[in-house]
């Protein structure tokens, strides 16, 4: 690299960075290896211990399995509809010039409002007009909360578009449409992933709207709440292991076709 | 740019603003709304009679300190968060290849898809009396009994929001960052000036987008959130979405509204009084030459 | 289209539109499937004489609803509703939950307030022959009745005290032990002031004879009383936490954060199955009682499955759900029908088991009990105390 950190300050950089992924990874790590302990009490299994009896009950935890597909399915559909929104909502801000500030404010607000305010008042909102609980009044609670997560990271992966690259384009014809296309787009392509992934965690994770929002169906965060204060049987651990390890497999899958084809020029750095 | 059609952004606008009115102003309005109707003790629920007890009832109780010190470990955390985020950040962007730069990425990510209510409540088998951290003190001989505050205390609370929330602060700064040719910084240091100087003259202002949002999302994250605070706080500790629920649980809904509106009307008080200092709305804008 | 000005790959191209696509056309069938889905389900569901069972996770007996449907005729979904009564009632007033629900199963007290908002209808009693076996102080429960109309059906009643570990402690048969200044630090309570406050009025009323009329309904300089103790011990660093959930509540126990705790008694068959030493005490102040009562759901009578709520809650009170229960968790439905059924069955319970459970409670119950109620006159003003204490 170009920068001459010093070997004192790249030594720094780096031990932070360690620390912050040793802080983060320090739960569900321990929780992957209590899942693998057969015994009832939740601790940190002996090698000659290790079991995968709660890997093979999970099959038969019908709540979990069922909530964690309506939080899977949930969660897409809320990552979708809030990446594509929080795109228009980016560019609108981009086009507009006095009232961008009010926009952003505008987008952002939602944001502040404390969940399980937003679930009773939207759920109030709902049942007033007769609009019925389902996975799609969660959606609808939960694009709330994700949209101004996303379109702040997509505004912020916007940085990256030049204002001489557009103009640039336009000297050779580009319309406008062709230059979102071909420059903005490909530019902020990391921006929206981020913001997919942003606001797919968010909506998987999110417990206090769903609860008042949800159909029959629960989500995966109000089962597991409910298990935790009846009783839950270690499986709980085995199935937030068994999530942790397939989201290891996903992103895994991921980098390794990021990293191997196409080589070449791909994103700007 | 705006000719005799509507204007572009309308168009791109209204798909946004309509889910914003639908789910997020019509709620919004009934919780301000609610928050000045009076406690009904016939029904147990609220009648329309306009008073302001929701709100006195804030300054009962010491109900305005919660909010205070929820507000003052939001911007902690932030802190923290931005601390320890920053130099990652670098760390991935400039300092790492291509590819521990994309595993680096996707070791930050995967920890989110588990449950926090899990990560939380297992940060209690790490820090308690035999937890992990304790048997290693012990087995190094750095301490002789076990340490009581690791659990149960604002330090166990501020690790326990810190490992949730702390990828909310370091994607949006790994995004800015990409708008940073490292030229300039090489170039800085070509003139002579030292590493954190060419850091902070020019990485930094360039980096400000990145570093609100990042701020902002933990901030808001923190403000938001309860298993932390509920699962390694001490005794009864508390925060506003605790405070929310207690009060909703004796049916004093005016209060519970006039919380959220107060706290809503505070952080977003804090957000204009920054755009007002930073000029936020430059801050996503295109700044090159 | 012509391609020279195209820096980049010719994949963003396609990458663009499919993106679009996709979002126009599968968010949009996805989300409609998936809102149908449950839709669907739910219709299916009415034909089959179903209920919608909406109570604490404690009363679920997971896969054994199979079987007690087909005993009853009746086919239970059951949904957990969180516990915390906040906002369960939130969600009845105001929320979607009776258009979702048939039958709640709640803390007792709140009854009156969800009978005068007319979330509740009440119960027809003649409907529920198997009522009549359920033991008479568990149909006396004050708060089941309102207006002369019965809104309850007691499904599940326990008296609760204190978990302690007596390898560590000894034997313990006071709530003096949880604010003994020698154990500071190792003892803890539940962060709920509906039982916090009743044990602690309690062991005031009875131990140091202060002047407290019903432990379980202060009044206002009671409450006062009670709360400005609680408040000092807990300035003091009595309480090494206040627990929240099943699980905090054993983990505590089991990872010796703390010696005894008040708490509720599954913990200690949990403990106990977890290999811990643990005891219920039998305090000399008495227990707490405390009862979670079937409410029928006003959509429940909109929708016309009335009929099958009551066969449902007759079920509950016809032996096996109460087996099932005490079996699963220790806790206990009030009637004699859970021994007959027992008997009848013994391949699957063993009656000697159900009949202990049935005169351990049973003699709890004739000692001295305080009943818990959500919603005691001034319940408004605990809460504020309670904000108080957790600023203390």
């Amino acid at each position: 690299m170009m920068i001459h950190e010093g070997l004192a300050n790249r030594i720094l950089l780096w031990a932070i960075t360690i620390a912050g992924l040793i802080v983060i990874y320090a739960p569900p790590l321990y929780l992957l290896a209590v899942s693998f302990n057969p015994a009832l009490q939740p601790g940190l299994p002996s090698l000659s211990d290790l079991s995968l009896i709660w890997y093979a009950a999970l099959p038969k935890e019908h709540a979990l399995v069922g909530a964690l597909q309506q939080s899977l399915i949930i969660a897409t559909i809320t990552a979708v509809l809030a990446t594509g929104m929080s795109l228009l909502a980016a560019l609108a801000y981009f086009e507009l010039r006095a009232q961008r500030t009010a926009w952003f404010l505008t987008v952002i607000l939602p944001m502040f409002v404390p969940g399980v305010i937003q679930g009773l008042a939207l759920s109030a909102v709902f049942t007033r007009n007769g609009i019925k609980a389902s996975s799609l009044t969660v959606i609808a609670g939960h694009l709330l909360w994700a949209m101004p997560f996303a379109f702040i990271v997509i505004l912020t992966s916007f940085a990256a578009v030049r204002r001489s690259y557009l103009v640039a384009a336009a000297d050779l014809g580009a319309t406008r449409w062709r230059q979102f296309v071909d420059i903005t787009l490909p530019l902020i392509r990391p921006g929206l992933v981020s913001a997919f992934i942003f606001s797919f965690l968010l909506s998987l994770n999110e417990f206090t709207r769903a609860f008042y929002l949800a159909g029959r169906q629960n989500t995966l965060p109000v089962v597991l709440f409910g298990k935790m204060n009846s009783g839950a049987s270690p499986v709980i651990y085995a199935m937030s292991g068994a999530i942790f390890l397939a989201s290891v497999a996903c992103v895994a899958l991921i980098a390794i076709r990021s990293l191997w084809p196409g080589a070449g020029k791909r994103s700007t750095r | 740019m705006t000719g005799p059609r509507l204007p572009i952004s309308s168009v791109l606008m209204t798909p946004p603003l309509l889910a914003i009115l639908a789910f997020g102003l019509a709620p919004l309005t009934i919780v301000v709304v609610w928050s000045f109707w009076s406690w009904d003790p016939l029904t147990y629920w609220i009648k329309p009679d306009l008073s302001l007890a929701g709100y006195a009832a804030i300054l009962e109780a010491g109900r305005w300190t919660v909010i205070v010190s929820t507000l003052v470990k939001a911007f902690g955390t932030a802190l923290l968060c931005l601390l320890i985020a920053y130099p990652t950040a670098y760390a991935v962007h400039f300092l790492a290849g291509r590819h521990l730069n994309i595993i680096l990425l996707a070791l930050i990510t995967i920890p989110f898809f588990t449950s926090y209510l899990i990560r939380s409540f297992s940060w209690r088998l790490v820090l308690g009396r035999t937890g992990i951290l304790n048997t290693w003190l012990r087995d190094l001989g750095i301490a002789q009994a076990p340490l009581d505050w690791l659990l149960f205390s604002n330090f166990a609370v501020v690790i326990g929001l810190v490992a949730s929330y702390l990828p909310f602060a370091t994607f949006p700064l790994l995004l800015s960052m990409r708008r940073v040719d490292p030229t300039f910084l090489a170039a800085a240091q070509d003139l002579g000036a030292g590493f954190w100087k060419s850091l902070t003259s020019i990485l930094l202002p360039l980096t400000m987008s990145g570093i609100f949002a990042g701020f902002l999302f933990v901030f808001v994250m923190v403000v938001g959130s309860s298993t932390e605070v509920q699962m390694l706080g001490g005794a009864g500790a508390s925060i506003v979405s605790v405070m929310i629920n207690d009060v909703m649980r004796v049916a004093n809904y005016p209060l519970a509204f006039a919380i959220s509106t107060i706290v809503l009307v505070v952080i977003f008080g804090l957000v204009l009084i920054g755009n007002r200092i930073f000029g936020l709305a430059s801050l996503f804008e295109d700044q090159s030459p | 289209m012509s391609k020279q000005n195209r820096p980049l790959l010719p994949r963003q191209h396609s990458n663009v539109q499919r993106r679009d696509f996709l979002k126009l056309m599968g968010a949009g069938g996805i989300a409609l499937s998936a809102g149908g889905l449950s839709f669907a389900s739910r219709l299916a569901a009415q034909d089959a004489a179903s209920v919608a069972f909406w109570a604490t996770a404690t009363l679920d007996i997971g896969d054994k609803w199979q079987e007690f449907a087909t005993q009853n005729g009746v086919t239970p979904e059951f949904t957990d509703n969180g516990n915390d009564l906040g906002p369960v009632i939130a969600r009845l007033a105001a929320g979607n939950a009776n258009d979702l629900f048939d039958i709640g199963g709640f803390q007792g007290g709140a009854e009156k307030e969800l009978a005068r908002q007319g979330v509740i209808i009440p119960w027809d009693v003649a409907k529920i022959p198997n009522y009549d076996s359920v033991w008479q102080w568990a149909k006396d429960i004050p708060y089941l009745k309102h207006d002369g109309k019965q809104y309850g059906i007691p499904a599940v009643v326990n008296a609760d005290s204190i978990i302690y570990r007596p390898d560590k402690l000894g034997k313990i048969d006071s709530y003096g032990a949880i604010f003994d200044p020698k154990l500071k630090g190792r003892v803890a309570m539940e962060d709920a002031w509906i039982n916090s406050a009743i044990f602690t009025a309690m062991y005031l009323k009875e131990s140091e004879n202060q002047p407290i009329a019903d432990p379980g309904n202060l009044s206002e300089s009671e409450l006062g009383l009670v709360m400005e103790f609680l408040i000092k011990h807990k300035s003091d660093g009595q309480f090494r936490t206040f627990w929240n959930g099943w699980e905090q509540g054993v983990q505590l126990v089991a990872d010796q954060e703390v010696d005894a705790m008040t708490g509720w008694e599954p913990i200690v068959y949990e403990g106990r199955k977890r290999g811990l030493q643990v005891e219920y005490a039998a305090p000399v102040e008495g227990y707490e009682g405390w009862g979670n009562n079937m409410v029928l759901l006003k959509g429940a009578g909109d929708r016309g499955v009335s009929d099958a709520a009551h066969t449902f809650v007759n079920g509950l009170l016809g032996g096996f759900y109460g087996c099932e229960l005490g079996q699963a968790r220790g806790y206990l439905v009030p009637t004699d029908n859970n021994v007959v059924y027992a008997k009848a069955h013994p391949e699957e319970y063993k009656p000697d088991d159900v009949e202990k459970l049935g005169e351990h409670v049973k003699a709890k119950f004739a000692g001295k009990v305080y009943w818990q109620n959500a919603r005691p006159d001034n319940f408004q003003r605990y809460e504020e105390w309670w904000q108080k204490l957790r600023n203390a």
